[in-house]
């Protein structure tokens, strides 16, 4: 019996052939997260709301660490774990992870030691029976789901040329959406879609139009490929408008503006592009000629909400420039603006059509200048979260001014910007806090304050058990009540947080999970132990 | 026969220790008259100019480099030549920061300043040692290597029937590691071993194994993790099965690698050189000019 059963181990081999198991279908990415999280905001929209509700505000107390997986070698990770059939998927620089959800054991591992970048990476794409994902010198990777095998590399961009990638692309429908990093080294942002299948190119929008391009006129003449706009953050897509909402980067040089004169199109934006042919539909600027390095990365949000009397299609921002922006998202109209941050100098408000109206000499100078909010700025590429049975979004927000210097001269391309930055000013050090805004109107609902060294990058989760988790500057994840804003649970895992907590659901218990900078970390409630008798095993020669 | 030799190393050339001139005693093995042949042989095809391409690989120069090697340097650089008193030779390093010229030369004159001394031995077998040395690191994409790529295709997947359990660029089978970039990852020599030396050979992640679940039908395929609390096994569709302890009544495990060990019988030797050729091209990027390190990311946005 035994030998027979050894003996069909060479047997029954299938060559060339997918494996049975169940595929990511794009229809239950637009459903969002239940058991599974399918893509790095959790679904389409942006929300990170989870409609699991085993974990609960009158028992989330009893929630304690499940498992931890320690990523060898890790110093930052910034990585949104994907879960889907009790596999997670998990990236650090040119890595990808398959852990068993259960037990956070590993059962591939794929890294590219070849690549000439070692960038940090937010996470994969999953579609079919496959991983997608982008390494450092901007190759798109498929991997066989299940194994980790490679089914092709393509590179989009070349990494010689300081682009990187550091996104989690985003799978719909047939195609990858990849964007760019290297926006403060001189680059020419573009949003790309590459096939799922093949790799190919379908489209390429470019962030900075080309001379003679509409738009161009926003530059007078700077150099198109040298223009920044990076697409460092995944956007997010409604399937009904075939829309894809993706946010870019500040213009390059990020501090000094004097031979780029204009308002620098498109750049610190929200673009809207038609996810079939890469047209630009509308494209909203939040800054117009940013001076303060305020990319435009928190996730574009897409809500359907009463506003003003009518239901309307809505796209929400929480921008780094400190205002929360309210949009038609079918067609880019503005219609709401308000600042989430108290400190704020640079702008007394915005116009009728969204533009700021801007203090007068609050530019960098070669001597400094002070500037609210800071460079890492009022909100950043920390997830945010939208819950619709609070109605209310969940937002990560620095309280901050910084000390703004610019330098002399302009900075070469392709190089690092030296000479220009920002510093904290030491007698009026920053905080952070998560807020919960009413998304119609940015009216602050609660906040919680946070007490640690104003360092982090960790976004929220809400879920449909009443609760928001987020991680904080002093290295917990947290969880509050999500209409109140009361204190429900935290845990320490003694490390900077860089990455936005998940929620997942496996043989029918669910589990939050969040990366640390060097561990992922499962939580789940409380169950006493059960003792493993151990297993009987032999080994047995081969047939 | 294999004949110890006494040599004393001289003090370096060219530099006053100032007393600290290291002199030491070295047993020498002298290669046999028959470890010789192809040497001289490899000699006329590689060696230009006094100059040979320590790239370029060979079973029996790379044999001949590790004798000496053993013999004159083990001492110091450790037996596989990972480094103990002298740096380790093995992981690439040194490789990558220095031409084969200036190895060459290292090794001929020594390090002044160093514990390194010289070495008079013969052109060719100080090239031998370097062939041995560059073979441990050199990625096999970047090494020039014998055999016939193409035919190593058809035999790949024709007589030495490799994918049906290795995939390349996703196709093939699904029991063995995938293969799609071994050229990087791997030396040739090693590729060749593993294709001759059984032993060779790790089994983690692909051991054989067969769950005796506790309810259901028995489930064949490879460990691809196991503790006393839980296993994930990967059957040969490729299908994931994780499963917790108290699912499982038995695990009856394969002793040792899933690959057949009778390709040097099942192969002739040109068909192994061609095997291994084509696998040494497996690369899924563009091939790279040695000695480019990766650069650090300058922008970690």
């Amino acid at each position: 019996m035994k030998m027979k059963l050894l003996c069909g181990i060479l047997l029954a081999v299938l060559l060339i052939a997918p494996p049975a198991g169940s595929q990511v279908r794009y229809e239950e990415i637009v459903q969002g997260p239940g058991a599974n999280w399918l893509t790095y905001h959790g679904d389409y929209k942006g929300w990170r709301y989870s409609r699991l509700k085993q974990i609960t505000h009158d028992n989330v107390a009893r929630l304690v660490p499940k498992w931890t997986y320690h990523v060898e070698g890790a110093n930052r990770l910034e990585t949104t774990p994907l879960v889907f059939d009790g596999v997670m998927y998990v990236t650090n620089t040119n890595e990808v992870d398959a852990l068993d959800a259960r037990t956070g054991r590993r059962i591939w591992q794929y890294r590219d030691d070849q690549s000439s970048q070692q960038s940090v990476n937010r996470g994969v794409a999953v579609l079919g029976d496959r991983v997608y994902f982008l390494t450092g010198d901007v190759h798109l990777v498929a991997l066989q789901r299940n194994t980790g095998a490679v089914l092709w590399h393509k590179q989009y961009a070349p990494a010689d040329k300081a682009y990187s990638a550091t996104l989690a692309p985003l799978a719909l429908k047939d195609r990858v959406i990849v964007g760019v990093a290297g926006g403060d080294s001189g680059i020419r942002g573009f949003v790309a879609a590459l096939s799922a299948s093949t790799g190919e190119e379908l489209w390429r929008f470019w962030t900075i139009p080309a001379r003679g391009e509409t738009g161009a006129e926003t530059w007078n003449g700077f150099p198109a490929e040298y223009g920044g706009g990076a697409t460092w953050m995944t956007g997010t897509y409604d399937p009904n408008l075939n829309l894809i909402y993706w946010p870019t980067g500040n213009p390059w040089p990020d501090l000094y503006d004097q031979e780029r004169h204009g308002d620098n199109l498109y750049t610190c934006s929200v673009v809207a592009i038609d996810a079939d042919t890469g047209k630009l539909k509308w494209y909203f600027q939040f800054t117009p000629h940013d001076t303060h390095d305020w990319d435009a990365q928190s996730t574009p949000v897409l809500v359907d909400l009463d506003f003003q009397g009518r239901r309307r299609k809505l796209l929400l921002h929480p921008n780094r420039n400190g205002f929360f922006y309210v949009l038609d998202r079918t067609n880019g109209q503005f219609l709401h603006a308000t600042p989430f941050v108290k400190k704020l100098n640079w702008a007394t408000g915005v116009d009728a059509k969204g533009r700021p109206i801007e203090v007068p000499d609050m530019e960098p100078t070669p001597a400094g200048k002070k500037v609210c909010p800071s460079m890492v700025g009022a909100a950043n590429w920390m997830s945010p979260s939208f819950d619709p049975e609070t109605g209310l979004l969940y937002v990560p927000v620095l309280e901050q001014c910084d000390l703004y210097t610019r330098s002399d001269s302009a900075p070469d391309p392709m190089k690092e910007l030296m000479g220009t930055g920002s510093a904290q000013i030491p007698s009026e050090p920053g905080q952070f806090f998560l807020r919960a805004l009413d998304p119609k109107t940015g009216a602050l609902r609660w906040e919680y304050p946070m007490t640690g060294p104003v360092t982090m990058s960790a976004g929220a989760v809400s879920t449909a058990g009443g609760l928001v988790f987020f991680g904080d500057d002093d290295g917990q994840l947290v969880a509050l009540n999500a209409q109140t804003g009361k204190h429900l649970w935290h845990y320490f895992m003694g490390q900077t947080l860089t990455a936005s907590p998940i929620t997942f659901s496996v043989d029918g218990k669910q589990y939050v999970c969040i990366a640390s900078a060097t561990d992922i970390f499962a939580f789940g409630l409380f169950e006493p132990a059960v003792p493993f008798p151990l297993v009987e095993t032999s080994e047995q020669p081969l047939p | 026969m294999l004949t110890p030799l006494s040599i004393k190393i001289v003090d370096k050339p060219g530099k006053d220790e100032g007393g600290r001139g290291i002199k030491a005693l070295l047993f020498l093995l002298v290669t046999l008259p028959g470890l010789w042949a192809p040497a001289k042989a490899q000699e006329n095809n590689q060696m230009q100019n006094g100059v040979m391409n320590p790239r370029e690989m060979n079973p029996d120069t790379i044999a001949a480099g590790q004798k000496l090697f053993t013999a004159a340097c083990s001492g110091c650089h450790g037996a596989h030549a990972e480094g103990g008193r002298g740096p380790n030779l093995a992981d690439g390093t040194l490789v990558r920061r220095k031409d084969a010229q200036h190895l060459f030369g290292s090794i001929r004159r020594g390090v002044p300043g160093t514990d390194m001394p010289p070495f008079n031995l013969p052109d060719a077998q100080i090239w031998q040692m370097l062939v041995y040395i560059y073979s441990l690191s050199t990625p096999a994409a970047e090494s020039r290597v014998p055999g016939d790529a193409e035919a190593g295709k058809a035999t790949f997947i024709g007589k030495g029937n490799c994918a049906h359990c290795h995939m390349i660029l996703g196709r093939g089978g699904f029991l063995g590691p995938d293969l799609s970039n071994i050229g990087m990852s791997r030396s040739w020599n090693q590729l060749r071993q593993a294709l001759l030396d059984s032993n060779s050979r790790s089994t983690s992640g692909y051991q054989g194994v067969t769950v005796i679940t506790a309810a259901g039908p028995p489930i064949t395929g490879i460990v691809k993790y196991r503790t006393n609390y839980s296993v994930g096994v990967q059957d040969a569709g490729g299908n994931l099965h994780l499963l917790p302890m108290h699912d499982v009544r038995e695990l009856l495990f394969r002793k040792g690698s899933l690959m057949p060990d009778d390709y040097p019988r099942r192969l002739t030797p040109g068909e192994i050189d061609d095997v291994v050729a084509f696998l040494s091209r497996q690369s899924v990027r563009p091939i790279k000019i040695p000695g480019a390190p990766a650069s650090p990311s300058r922008n970690p946005q």
